[in-house]
């Protein structure tokens, strides 16, 4: 009897142990994996910097909680998702202090003479890969994200002009509002700043002329590609 | 494991085990090395979660956790501290796949249409996916990591215990 309990108080003991070895196991898994993922966050070239709010002013959304206060008093009845998107997006971005712009006003503006001269200026505020795949052209590379890689080339052409058209993909992307909240915190007016609303997509779909690389590279995409 | 079992089961279910924790790895460094090289996209889906209000913490978590995936990914891959791993992936997935389940409801009841309908971004390393299919996947991965956590998956490990429980 008294053997039979002490086999008995042995097996619990060992799963205690083992439990426990468990526990400790997971807590060295945590400890280390967290060094590990801040380190690697460090010096991966996509790394995130922790200190930057990435989302300025509420950007960054795909549903905002609340329609915005600009809104027309016709528009904010009891079924606010039925709102027409380019509605809600004119007067979010009004709330800003910014301009929205549909295609035919972008056109216009890519017709201008003005636009070679770097007067009117067109801002792509995609990442690096998708731009290459296609950007409006004469578009310059500006990644809200990772801003500190464009700024120098950006910004002396941003001051200088007088229109700066800035696009995303459209759609749900508000990384065109987001690069334009911080164009405008550093110091671009905002009267100079347009938001394309559409962005490539409604570019790209209405057959109208994209470059595919660098800035000027030259090499056009074939409408409908 | 000798559970007692003719050597063909047993040797059936080691092995049946030891490829669920390689394939549990892999998921995981799969799913984590793809938010680690869209950390900004990753970023912008856990935003959505309304997880924490401030963005230092927001973008501590969306910067760790892809990479933290991976470590965990490669640690069942070799095979060290497996059960620490198993039960740390379990603390993870839990939670998340709450998250992921009320955020699922919220969109149904905006969007009015049938729960396994719900289709979107989980920011789960695979894209727009139906929620349904994700409730399921992410359930199989807690079975995975609840039977390693249990003792199974041993062999052709690296080092299974790191801290190994007193012998008595």
């Amino acid at each position: 009897m008294q053997m039979k309990g002490d086999t008995l108080q042995s097996l619990a003991l060992n799963r205690l142990h083992a439990v426990k070895g468990v526990l400790l196991e997971a807590v060295f898994v945590v400890v280390a994996g967290v060094l590990f993922a801040f380190a690697a966050n460090k010096i991966s070239p996509q790394g995130l910097a922790l200190t930057r709010d990435y989302f300025p002013e509420g950007t960054g959304r795909l549903v905002s909680a609340t329609p915005p206060a600009a809104l027309p008093h016709h528009a904010t009845g009891t079924n606010s998702t039925a709102l027409d998107p380019a509605q809600w997006l004119a007067a979010e971005l009004k709330e800003k202090g910014l301009q929205l712009v549909d295609r035919r006003q972008t056109l216009q503006l890519f017709h201008d003479p003005r636009f070679q001269q770097n007067v009117i200026v067109f801002v792509d505020a995609r990442d690096e890969q998708h731009y290459r795949q296609g950007h409006i052209p004469g578009a310059y590379e500006f990644d809200p994200y990772h801003p500190e890689k464009y700024f120098d080339a950006v910004l002396p052409v941003c001051q200088a002009a007088e229109r700066i058209v800035v696009y995303c993909s459209g759609g749900d992307c508000d990384d065109s509002e987001t690069a334009a909240i911080l164009l405008r915190d550093v110091g671009i007016p905002n009267q100079k700043l347009l938001v394309y609303g559409g962005g490539i997509t409604d570019w790209t779909t209405n057959n109208l002329p994209v470059e595919i690389g660098g800035r000027n590279s030259g090499t056009m995409r074939n409408p409908g590609e | 494991m000798n559970t007692g079992q003719p050597d063909w089961k047993r040797i059936a279910l080691n092995l049946s085990a030891v490829l669920a924790r390689w394939l549990l790895g892999a998921v995981f460094l799969y799913t984590g090395w793809s938010k680690a090289l869209h950390t900004v996209d990753f970023l912008k889906l856990l935003r959505q979660y309304d997880l924490v209000q401030s963005y230092w913490l927001l973008n501590s978590l969306a910067a760790a956790l892809p990479w933290f995936e991976i470590f965990c990914g490669v640690l069942l891959l070799t095979g060290v501290a497996v059960r620490g791993t198993a039960l740390t992936l379990m603390l993870m997935l839990a939670p998340f796949t709450a998250l992921v389940f009320h955020r699922a409801l919220a969109i149904q009841s905006a969007l009015a249409i049938p729960f396994c309908a719900v289709k979107f971004d989980c920011g789960c390393g695979t894209g727009a996916v139906f929620i349904c299919h994700k409730l399921f996947e992410n359930f199989l991965l807690l079975l995975l990591a609840a039977w390693l956590l249990a003792g199974y998956g041993r062999q052709f490990s690296l080092h299974y215990n790191l801290v190994k429980p007193k012998p008595r």
